[in-house]
């Protein structure tokens, strides 16, 4: 033992202390709340898209002509393919639910605010790049609401004034959805996403680390106890639990309702009812809502809000410190989200 | 939380995970067998055929699609296997390289299905062709149409090209022939057709008359011109180029060759219906075909072998009694359905089926010859159809049903076929009628009454459906008798004696009269009050009061239009 | 391990054990769950069959004599000889083997007369049931890969590899990208 110990230490000099020093940051007590974890949960379900991805990939064929049939060979020959793919798309499900979930516990504890306004923009970007990550890989099925949903994902682009029908050309890769398509959508999916939201959440982290997390003192617990607890092995322990309920909840999901294929792709019939995956129906019912370039502009307003809020609230703080003003706003938002999906959810058009 | 609790926790999740995977493999099981019995069978291109199918998924894309969900495609049967041709074949043409002919033939498809071949080609279906010169032949080609063609007596307007002659022959051509079969004709250079007559065919199928093989015309592409008045067909008893006959995609429609459809009574609908032989709504009618249609869905059409009695019993199809194997019969298939019929009800007489060794229905009357000719008796049919009735049914049930069945064939040979036909010959005999059929008026009655009535009658009868053999069948066999045919043979009678033909219109009336005396017929001529008496007194004693009443008017009206009618 | 953060006034014994038994409990759970999913991944990965085999028609038996043979060729392309050797009306009369050469991949064909299978080659030879018995075969203890054959109703069928119609092969593009009419 004593040899191979001394092999890898020479060669890789990082004492123990050291490490131990990288990893075993203390934890603010209030971690010990489950709730607090959401930020671990999606960073989780991230590295069991990046398994479960690099699995179906193996079989996957992006280009029209074979991508509806090589998903097909995933769901129905390849053994346990199903499994692996409905735990693909359960685990997307479930890791924007969890970034939503986050983003929510983030704004309401106002753990957004100075000096972490930075932290928030980043994590807004992920959001983003997780949002297009499922939006692209739902285009990937090649399947007729993946088709109808990448062409009119393209014509929304299209409504952007002046940069709109640049960025239309460059997501198809031409005029309309072509053979050219499909590969550019998966590699967004399968590379430019990931690696950016793994270059992002390197941030997000490092961030993190250096500002510490925010801390909460609840009247519950005794004033004079102690503040911080060890990531290592205490924190890293509720990582496991989560991560193996999450598994266990992944696995029970995709038995239950496993992941079906609806009819191939056909440019030349649009299906009946016809909805994107239930994250964008916001954003649907919003456009249905205000027409065309109304529609998106209010849109990217909004998003362009999400990204300054806390500066935005800095601003109102500064000026009625005791304002409650950015917990109504959010109420009103979660509210406005909710009401909109929901209707999105229960009409057919 | 404890430490220790944690990782309890851990542990214990760790193995629900496992316990959810092992959900998970039972599903990937289930699916599986699931799918091994849903899942379409591996089809493969033979690499003889490759060419053919990039082609022809182009261009007759449905012949491609129909073709892969054959059990051809399954075992590696392709496009050439088929309709490989040699160089001698008069049909023969080059495709891209490859000798094939168009029509595939029994002799063909006997390459392989050689047990098949020679049973079809022994059955009376292979032989549906002969009717090419037949009286019903006659009717579609001179009554109907026309021998000739002739001159059209007024233009259609739109029509293109011009009709410069109108074909007599389309009735046959549209009607009989794409049930009974065509005989195949290729385009002759001097403008006429080449059959088999022409090319005269020797065993192996290849034309013997070098002249008949120089004279077929071809298109630009070297192609021998099929005519249209005989191709398409898969009539059953086509008559071919290479001397064989019939046409096994008449049952097993190409290109998907599914034993499936013609195990389906559907498929021999396509002529075994309508008001001569309706066997198809006889069927329907029966409790056979109630049964096969409420249980279709359990009935296993699929199976590769189709046995009664092991593969399904819930109902008979055509096929089951006619050709399909069954439990007692070891799982025995023919594709003659004439060996396990005991009747035949084509003739104006039914016959039973005592066949010599040609196959061919034993007329001879003396006992002792007759016997001698015989190879396969009716009882030897009958018994070979009763392997399959009895796979569902008891002995005494089905010998009582055939004592019903032989009954009702009985009654109507003796009451109205047998003295039908001895009226007919005697007003021919007396020269009342020409030799032609169906320039006179008797002629068609005679011929709906055993052609129309007296099948649907006895067919009814051999099929379980009583309103057919009632209602439909003797029923409008009597009316048609009484009613129609013998006032007819009357009127003809009394025309000849005021022609003064007074000795041949007796000799007709001698034998209406001898016919009339019978005790079967008794009642038309000398009424029949005693027996209406004797029914109503029946039914009071069974019913009461209330029951149905004959009145006597019914048979006085039944006179008046017994009055000649001309 | 540390629990200082959790500490409990348990007997030190005690503790350790309780400490001992959870791990083990932990690492066993943690090795179960992620193993079972490993062990579904591999199977994921691994080829589901490695090839599937079907058995096609070949000839009809009548259509052969003894010492005559035939190149089959197999839907993935391949080349087989398929000879008939004997009268018996047995699918042992039959012998189909690899046309390909096990030396250096030439094509062998079958000589009836000296009732061998000779590669043009480098003069391979291989007795009627494949074996090499003169050239470099020979030397190298080579034989001819054999295909199963069966007899179904007078009918030889061949077990051979089979190849997907609708796998998007090159027959299909063979043809669809040329006007119909130049098939």
């Amino acid at each position: 033992m004593g040899v191979v110990a001394n092999f890898i230490r020479e060669r890789i000099p990082v004492s123990g202390d050291q490490l131990r020093e990288l990893t075993n940051e203390p934890v603010p007590n209030h971690l010990r709340r489950w709730w607090f974890c959401l930020g671990g949960t999606p960073a989780y379900l991230f590295v069991v898209q990046i398994v479960t991805g690099i699995l179906l990939a193996f079989y996957y064929e992006p280009s029209p002509k074979a991508a509806y049939e090589s998903v097909h060979y995933i769901t129905d020959e390849a053994a346990f393919g199903w499994y692996l793919r409905s735990v693909h798309k359960w685990g997307a499900t479930l890791m924007i639910a969890a970034v939503i979930l986050h983003q929510m516990r983030v704004f309401f504890t106002g753990a957004y605010r100075k000096p972490r306004e930075l932290n928030w923009m980043v994590g807004m970007c992920l959001l983003i790049c997780t949002l297009v990550t499922g939006f692209t890989g739902y285009s990937l099925v090649y399947e007729q609401l993946s088709y109808w949903g990448a062409t009119v994902g393209a014509n929304i682009t299209d409504t952007v004034p002046v940069i709109g029908v640049y960025l239309k050309k460059l997501m198809l890769g031409g005029e309309v959805y072509n053979e050219r398509t499909l590969p550019r959508f998966f590699m967004l999916h399968a590379a430019v996403l990931p690696v950016s939201i793994v270059l992002l959440l390197g941030v997000h982290i490092t961030l993190l680390r250096l500002q510490g997390v925010t801390e909460f003192q609840f009247e519950d617990e005794p004033e004079d106890g102690p503040k911080h607890f060890n990531f290592f092995p205490d924190h890293l322990y509720s990582e496991l639990i989560i991560g193996l309920v999450l598994m266990i909840l992944l696995s029970v999901l995709a038995t239950v309702l496993p992941s079906t294929m609806g009819p191939k792709a056909d440019p030349l019939t649009t299906p009946e009812v016809i909805k994107p995956e239930w994250f964008f129906y916001v954003t649907f019912r919003w456009l249905k809502l205000f027409s065309g370039t109304a529609a998106v502009l209010s849109m990217g307003f909004i998003a362009f809000t999400m990204f300054v809020w806390p500066f935005i609230d800095g601003l109102v703080r500064r000026w009625w410190p005791k304002s409650e003003f950015s917990v109504f706003a959010g109420i009103f938002a979660v509210i406005a989200i909710v009401g909109l999906t929901t209707w999105e959810a229960l009409v057919k058009h | 939380m404890k430490l220790t609790t944690k990782k309890s926790i851990i542990g214990a999740l760790g193995l629900l995970f496992l316990c959810s995977l092992v959900l998970v493999q039972w599903m990937e099981v289930a699916r599986r067998s699931e799918e091994a019995g849903l899942k379409e069978p591996h089809i493969t291109v033979p690499a003889t055929s490759v060419a053919c199918v990039n082609c022809h998924a182009q261009t007759t894309a449905g012949i491609i699609d129909h073709w892969k969900g054959s059990t051809h495609a399954r075992k590696g049967v392709g496009c050439v296997e088929c309709h490989q041709a040699q160089k001698e074949d008069a049909d023969a043409f080059n495709h891209y390289g490859q000798l094939i002919a168009t029509v595939v033939t029994p002799m063909d498809c006997g390459r392989c299905h050689q047990k098949e071949f020679k049973e079809f080609t022994l059955s009376h279906h292979s032989k549906a062709g002969n009717i090419l010169a037949s009286l019903d032949n006659f009717l579609a080609e001179t009554v109907e149409g026309s021998r000739v063609n002739f001159n059209p007596h007024s233009p259609t307007p739109g029509m293109t090209p011009v009709v410069e002659k109108v074909n007599g022959m389309a009735s046959a051509f549209s009607g009989c022939q794409q049930c009974h079969g065509s005989k195949v004709a290729l385009k002759s250079s001097d403008g006429g057709a080449i059959t088999l007559d022409d090319l005269k065919p020797g065993p192996d199928g290849k034309p013997t008359n070098a002249d008949a093989v120089a004279k077929i015309a071809k298109d630009s592409n070297g192609k021998p011109i099929l005519t249209a008045n005989t191709w398409p067909n898969t009539g059953i008893g086509r008559i071919n180029l290479d001397g064989s006959r019939g046409s096994c995609s008449a049952c097993h429609s190409r290109h998907d060759f599914s034993p499936r459809r013609a195990r389906q009574p559907e498929n021999c609908g396509k002529c075994h219906l309508g008001p001569d032989h309706p066997q198809k709504e006889i069927y329907e009618e029966s409790k056979h075909g109630v049964a096969f249609r409420d249980l279709k869905d359990k009935m296993n059409l699929d199976a590769e072998k189709w046995v009664l009695g092991k593969d399904y019993s819930q109902a008979p199809t055509c096929a089951t009694c006619h050709m399909s194997g069954n439990m007692r019969n070891g799982g025995k298939v023919t594709h003659d359905p004439g060996e396990r019929i005991s009747w035949t009800n084509r003739p104006p007489v039914s016959v039973l089926m005592d066949t010599d060794k040609d196959h061919k229905i034993v007329n001879e009357t003396d006992p002792e010859k007759r016997r001698a000719l015989i190879a396969d008796t009716w009882q030897d049919k009958r018994a070979r159809m009763m392997d399959g009735c009895t796979t569902c049914h008891t002995s005494g049930y089905v010998n009582n049903f055939y004592r019903q069945y032989d009954d009702l064939v009985i009654l109507y040979n003796e009451k109205f076929a047998k003295p039908g036909l001895s009226i007919m010959k005697s007003l021919r005999d007396n020269g009342m009628i020409t030799k032609t059929e169906f320039d006179d008026k008797i002629e068609w009655t005679w011929f709906l009454l055993w052609h129309h009535e007296g099948r649907r009658a006895r067919h009814g009868a051999a099929m379980m459906a009583p309103d057919y053999t009632h209602w439909h069948g003797m029923f409008e066999v009597a009316q048609r008798f009484y009613t129609e045919f013998l006032p007819e043979a009357r009127e003809l009678a009394a025309h000849s004696a005021k022609d003064g033909k007074a000795a041949q219109a007796k000799a007709v009336n001698d034998v209406i009269d001898a016919i009339l005396a019978r005790d079967e017929h008794k009642w038309f001529k000398e009424g029949a009050e005693g027996q209406t008496e004797m029914i109503r007194k029946a039914m009071q004693e069974r019913y009461g009061t209330g029951g149905p009443v004959a009145k006597s008017e019914e048979k006085s009206e039944a006179k008046t239009e017994a009055e000649p009618k001309k | 391990m540390s629990e200082e953060t959790t500490a409990q006034p348990e007997s030190p014994e005690r503790r350790t054990f309780l400490g001992t038994a959870t791990s083990l409990l932990m690492a066993g759970g943690l090795a179960a769950g992620y193993g079972g999913f490993a062990a579904v991944v591999g199977r994921y990965l691994y080829p589901a069959k490695p090839e599937k085999k079907g058995w096609l028609y070949a000839a009809d038996a009548a259509s052969m004599k003894a010492g005559d043979s035939f190149t089959y060729r197999t839907p993935t392309g391949a080349t087989v000889a398929i000879a008939r050797q004997g009268d018996s009306g047995e699918a042992d009369d039959f012998i189909a083997l690899s046309s390909t050469c096990p030396h250096l991949g030439c094509q062998v064909h079958w000589e009836g007369p000296n009732n061998r299978f000779f590669c043009p080659c480098h003069n391979g030879v291989f007795d009627p049931q494949g074996k090499g018995t003169g050239g470099p075969p020979s030397e190298a203890g080579q034989a001819l890969p054999r295909y199963p054959l069966k007899i179904e109703n007078g009918l030889l069928f061949i077990e051979v590899p089979l190849e997907k119609l609708d796998g998007g092969s090159a027959a299909n593009e063979a043809c669809g990208h040329k006007h119909p009419g130049a098939c």
